[in-house]
């Protein structure tokens, strides 16, 4: 899972209040090498667009999982594919 | 098996300064496209070729000028099945109306026709094919090499990959580069029956077939070889289609007359499996179209029996994408992707768009994954061994509840469960509307499209009759996929905003 992808992720889990499943947690140990907000001006920083791009685009969570943030629910990432399927009982 | 370098006695002029020449040449080509999509394949065409192109009245095929060293380019079209170079077109040619006459007359124009140029335009496209990778290999560029995404085995993928003829013989004497197991177009005289057409109730449509000639029952596959003793001969078949009501005679009758005033004109040798030239004869009631193949015949199954997953061909997932004009930084979502068909093709063509591809089932989930990793390796221009830095991902979800932020998607573009192989009618009937609110919730409003194929018409036409505040109709293309009619429809997103995850609003 790339993290673009986990930018359009939303947990669905029933009952959340609007806006509560947004931003999934993603649970692994690897710090990023980005600062924690965007400088100003960042457009004109090619040093800062190429990690940009290296953490959206070529950076993969392979193992690890998702956490919905209201509801602690996770969903498993494995092999690079996240399964977000609810079960029978949740959906 | 192409004897490049084979000379035809009786036919001087073949060999490596021919293709040489071949190269000078302007060569009209013919192109097989799924049907429904002439359109998008001549607009392809005029993009990357800067040819217009012609679009005929036999559906599923277009005409274009290009100068023969443009081949390689030709073969990289993304929307064509099959390529052709043409050999001599009659806009209006008339038959006799009895039977000898009319095939008489096929005979004797064999040897007026102009073969000499396009002879040689078929001889510089072997030389290109020589250069091709081979055809195991995946490669991202042939559209008929992509085709072998396989949906794992249950297709029948036994003989899928089989690219020796020999194999082939038996039971499908056809010697064809297989298409992965998806289901193909019907033969083409066939699909005309099915189409939307001037003449459908007394149309007969006979399926390809190939000539043998009368002495040699078609030499075997045992001999192989292109030569024998001294003199290399080109072996040919001739294959025709023959559509409309008002001919006195079949496609098969055609092939064999036509095949023999070949052989004795050229003194090549027929054989319907392991042939060099392949002659094809295209009637489609007074348009006859004479030309000469240069990709293999896809393969045609012609019993397809297997039920379970189908892999959407490659040129009608390009179709598709087309359709929905892909801006660069759109995020293009296939909700239910199946082996991966559509978003692949999308990433190969559209790179700077993102391309999330998810399915439901473990399998298929698994399938693509597969099926991404070891086509996209190949991409000439990463080194490394997954798909890092490609723009593609794959999410396992639920198309009816999708984990996806509300507004946040611009193209939703998916080949629906066809209720006869996947599900049934009646679960069509509530997965269609589930299926059109929650892509309608994921889209942008607005400015976002989807581009959906379906069997289900009037499944479909229910379901969006419902969720005519979220989805407008904005096109239709009536398409043919393994034998059934199915339709693509561009849908845009209205302005209307979606609440937040409401079963129903």
């Amino acid at each position: 899972m790339k993290l673009l992808t986990h930018n359009l992720l939303s947990s669905h889990v029933p009952g959340l209040r609007p806006g509560g499943g947004f931003p999934l947690r993603i649970e692994l140990g690897h710090p990023s090498e980005l600062p924690p907000e965007p400088l100003p001006n960042y457009e004109a920083d090619e040093e800062f667009l190429r990690r940009l791009h290296h953490v959206l685009l070529e950076v993969e969570v392979l193992e690890g999982s998702l956490q919905c943030p209201d509801s602690g629910r996770r969903f498993p990432i494995s092999r690079g594919v996240p399964n977000m399927l609810l079960t029978e009982d949740e959906a | 098996r192409q004897p490049g370098m084979a000379e035809a006695a009786g036919d001087a002029g073949l060999g490596p300064a021919a293709a040489q020449e071949g190269a000078e040449l302007a060569a009209v080509i013919g192109a097989t496209v799924p049907t429904g999509f002439e359109q998008t394949a001549a607009e392809e065409v005029q993009e990357k070729l800067g040819s217009a192109s012609r679009i005929s009245r036999d559906r599923g095929k277009i005409y274009f000028e290009v100068p023969a060293r443009s081949l390689p380019q030709v073969h990289r079209l993304r929307s064509v099945d099959n390529l052709f170079v043409v050999v001599q077109e009659f806009k209006d040619y008339q038959f006799k109306e009895n039977k000898e006459d009319a095939l008489k007359d096929l005979e004797d124009l064999v040897k007026k026709l102009p073969w000499t140029n396009p002879l040689k335009v078929w001889e510089l496209n072997n030389s290109l094919k020589k250069k091709k990778t081979k055809r195991k290999k995946h490669n991202l560029q042939n559209p008929a090499s992509r085709e072998k995404l396989s949906g794992g085995g249950e297709e029948g993928g036994a003989d899928q990959n089989n690219t020796n003829d020999q194999e082939d013989c038996a039971q499908n004497p056809v010697a064809v580069e297989p298409t992965g197991g998806q289901d193909t177009e019907n033969p083409q005289g066939v699909t005309s029956r099915n189409g939307v057409e001037e003449e459908e109730d007394n149309e007969q449509s006979d399926v390809k077939v190939e000539v043998q000639a009368s002495a040699e029952s078609g030499a075997k596959a045992g001999d192989g070889q292109t030569g024998e003793g001294e003199a290399k001969v080109l072996r040919f078949r001739v294959t025709c289609n023959r559509a409309g009501d008002k001919h006195s005679f079949t496609s098969n009758e055609a092939a064999r007359d036509f095949g023999g005033a070949v052989q004795e004109h050229f003194q090549w040798k027929a054989d319907m499996t392991n042939f060099d030239v392949e002659v094809l004869l295209n009637i489609h009631n007074n348009e006859v179209v004479v030309g000469i193949a240069l990709t293999e015949e896809s393969l045609h199954r012609r019993n397809i029996t297997h039920f379970g997953p189908t892999t959407l061909r490659s040129t009608l997932a390009y179709g598709m994408l087309r359709l929905c004009d892909p801006q660069p930084t759109d995020i293009i979502v296939d909700p239910m992707c199946g082996t991966g068909a559509i978003p692949i093709e999308g990433a190969a063509e559209w790179p700077y768009c993102y391309h999330i591809a998810g399915d439901n089932s473990p399998q298929a989930v698994k399938r693509a994954a597969n099926n991404i990793c070891s086509l996209l390796r190949k991409n000439e221009s990463k080194d490394s061994s997954s798909a890092l830095g490609v723009p593609l991902d794959i999410v396992q979800w639920d198309i009816c509840n999708l984990p996806l932020r509300t507004g946040s998607v611009d193209i939703v573009v998916t080949d629906m469960p066809f209720g006869k192989r996947i599900g049934s009618k009646k679960k069509n009937w509530d997965l269609y509307p589930a299926c059109l609110m929650e892509m309608g919730r994921i889209c942008t409003p607005g400015t976002g499209r989807a581009v959906l194929l379906t069997q289900d018409k009037k499944c479909f036409a229910k379901a969006l009759s419902r969720v005519g505040h979220i989805w407008r109709r904005a096109q239709t293309v009536w398409v043919n996929v393994g034998g059934l009619h199915a339709a693509v429809y561009l849908l845009r997103r209205t302005w209307e905003r979606a609440e937040e995850r409401r079963p129903f609003w």
